[in-house]
């Protein structure tokens, strides 16, 4: 049972966790689908989630190195996300299928 | 209950209701469309942080163009909805959701439990003290608009190395995908 501080003061505690549930939500995607794309999406979810704690702690220590590293982590994402969906369209091409479970050998 | 502890928590639902959502749906335009909600409201939660400008980078750089990349692959695809969304086997599938259930209980109790560690000194003491050096360089910064000057002073000359480094990083990626998205075939070549 929280107690009511829980619930009415925010702190840098409820942004961590936040964002600690948001990242495994993320990593339960990776781990538990079996379409290239979604799995593209759950790791973009994790990144989101790593930047909710750089921005919190950015606030909460007053210091603006905190949104740099999320700027920087943020193009690194779209980067990403570029280069895993021209890989998705080079599978789909060979194989017609986006389930992993019909090309985890990766050859011929 | 005032009006910024409510936001938290709406926007906290909302994010972990749509993250949820992401890998819960089989048809995968609606997973993007969850993901999109995400970006959103991850977007609002900067906003409650005070890093406007961040906020305002997340909507365009996520919630425009990587969800439209994303939208674009999945038509290009054509796929309704999948055969098999999700892992096969009973024992391989429990085992990993018993290893996402401990990292997200380890990850809660230890930031909970951790009042003493250095998340809990952090938030109170430590935060106070580094608060308060950079007390005066925030005054300055009061405001969106000085905040925001305050990012861009400090991404141009303390972070320069970093920028420039991504310009270059950008270059070979988007080399990289116009080579990836024109091989034919590679590896499997006829």
């Amino acid at each position: 049972m929280p107690s009511s501080s829980f619930l009415t003061d925010i702190s840098l505690n409820h942004y961590l966790i936040l964002s600690s549930v948001l990242f495994v939500i993320g990593m339960a995607g990776v781990l538990l689908r079996r379409n290239v794309i979604v799995i593209l999406m759950s790791l973009e979810l994790m990144l989101n989630a790593v930047n909710i704690s750089f921005i919190a702690f950015s606030k909460f220590t007053q210091n603006v190195d905190g949104q740099i590293m999320v700027f920087f982590v943020m193009t690194i994402a779209a980067a990403e996300a570029a280069v895993g969906l021209a890989l998705a369209v080079a599978i789909f091409k060979r194989f017609k299928e986006v389930n992993i479970k019909f090309f985890e050998h990766l050859r011929g | 209950m005032t009006p910024d502890v409510f936001l938290f928590w709406f926007l906290a639902l909302l994010i972990v209701g749509s993250g949820l959502a992401v890998l819960l749906f089989t048809n995968p335009v609606y997973s993007a469309l969850s993901l999109a909600m995400t970006m959103v409201g991850v977007a609002a939660i900067f906003i409650t942080l005070n890093a406007y400008f961040i906020a305002g980078v997340q909507l365009i750089v996520y919630a425009g163009a990587v969800m439209v990349l994303f939208v674009m692959v999945i038509m290009l695809f054509d796929i309704k909805s999948e055969v098999q969304a999700f892992t096969s086997g009973k024992i391989s599938g429990a085992m990993k959701l018993i290893a996402v259930g401990l990292l997200s209980g380890l990850i809660v109790g230890g930031i909970i439990m951790g009042q003493k560690s250095f998340v809990g000194e952090l938030s109170k003491d430590a935060a106070a003290q580094v608060a308060e050096a950079n007390s005066a360089k925030m005054k300055r910064a009061a405001g969106a608009d000085a905040a925001t000057k305050e990012l861009g002073v400090a991404l141009f000359t303390k972070h320069i190395f970093g920028f420039e480094a991504l310009g270059v990083l950008l270059t070979a990626i988007a080399v990289g995908t116009v080579a990836l998205a024109r091989s034919r075939g590679g590896t499997h070549a006829k």
